[in-house]
């Protein structure tokens, strides 16, 4: 019994289970000998392929570079996830000072903002139409809401959040 | 003076030294970008991912075993990027009509050697991506079965089947009698 395509290649591929046999039958068959030398001759071809030159360096964008920046240590880039969870922290901590600093810096809410934008481009309207006399249409109406100190420091507490999950899932990334 | 050796470019390199990162380029770079150039048989996309194979090493520097050669660290990290280009590409067209033509190797007196390296590639270029992968990991970057299979993420058995049929493939491309 031959030898199948198999063994041939798993012996070419020093893969073989039981290379004895497969030699001691190779010295006794011809058929199975001349299978085994036109692989290897394959195996010769494939390897033999020459290599093909570069159109243009690869070197040259680091070489143009004047420095690249110096890789950080291993245990640094490791301590990524404990610096997220130390920044979490720090943020709970932080929000009930924020939120009470928040209201004192009197900043303008969202609906004061819509409302200027809203009249700033009703004036515009206003002398385009005069100009023009031409119906352009207007901003819907924006409903008023005020947003209190708490749902902003909720929600600048949840973008962290979501800020820290994505640079941790990046920084894992980069650490792998 | 003698040349500095891998290990110092590599440690040089990694304090960000741009000269000594630039120098392993000029060393590995036809070696990386044939590797890119046997999987993907399109020499722009190759320079590409050959180039992006060095900045990827670049950033994995740090996790590199000094101990170990580079160059076979760098050839499988183009292999890496270009199985990902693949999968992300889904290639499923014939490469011969993707292949472009690349007069430079066709010089007017084409020798025997070159012909026949021509008919290689092109036989190469001719078998589905995931046949022309293991060959590339078995033949070019000289991994055992287990190897490759753990580098592809692909059972023992798929490894074999893959090989032994691109083998046969190539062998009736290569040998067929004119």
């Amino acid at each position: 019994m031959h030898l199948t395509e198999e063994e041939l290649n798993e012996y070419l591929d020093n893969e073989v289970q039981d290379r004895a046999r497969v030699e001691q039958h190779l010295s006794s068959c011809e058929e199975c000998a001349a299978r085994l030398a036109a692989l290897q001759t394959l195996f010769t071809e494939i390897e033999s392929l020459p290599e093909l030159a570069l159109s243009h360096s690869l070197a040259a964008p680091f070489k143009r570079t004047s420095n690249l920046p110096a890789q950080l240590p291993r245990w640094l880039t490791l301590t990524a996830t404990l610096q997220a969870a130390l920044a979490l922290i720090a943020i709970i901590i932080a929000a009930p000072f924020v939120s009470n600093l928040l209201p004192a810096l009197e900043m303008p809410t969202y609906s004061d903002v819509f409302l200027q934008i809203q009249s700033q481009w009703t004036a515009w309207l206003d002398i385009l139409s005069l100009r023009s006399q031409i119906q352009i249409p207007t901003l819907p109406e924006i409903p008023v809401v005020e947003l209190s100190s708490l749902v902003i420091t909720l929600t600048l507490a949840g973008i962290s959040m979501l800020w820290l999950v994505g640079n941790g899932l990046l920084l894992r990334n980069q650490i792998k | 003076m003698t040349a500095p050796t891998d290990r110092d470019l590599i440690l040089r390199a990694r304090r960000g030294d741009a000269e000594a990162f630039g120098e392993l380029v000029t060393r590995y770079q036809t070696g990386v970008f044939n590797v890119c150039y046997r999987i993907l048989h399109e020499r722009g996309e190759a320079e590409d991912l050959a180039q992006e194979s060095f900045m990827r090493a670049y950033d994995r520097l740090n996790t590199f075993d000094i101990e170990r050669e580079f160059g076979p660290w760098i050839r499988r990290v183009a292999a890496n990027l270009c199985l990902n280009h693949l999968e992300s590409q889904k290639v499923t067209a014939p490469l011969d009509e993707e292949r472009d033509a690349d007069e430079s190797q066709k010089p007017e007196a084409v020798t025997e050697v070159r012909e026949r390296g021509e008919q290689i590639r092109e036989a190469l270029a001719s078998l589905p991506p995931h046949y022309r992968l293991v060959v590339e990991l078995r033949h070019y970057q000289e991994m055992s079965y287990d190897e490759i299979a753990a580098e592809l993420r692909i059972p023992l058995s798929d490894v074999k089947s893959h090989l032994f049929r691109a083998r046969k493939l190539l062998a009736e491309k290569l040998h067929a009698p004119d």
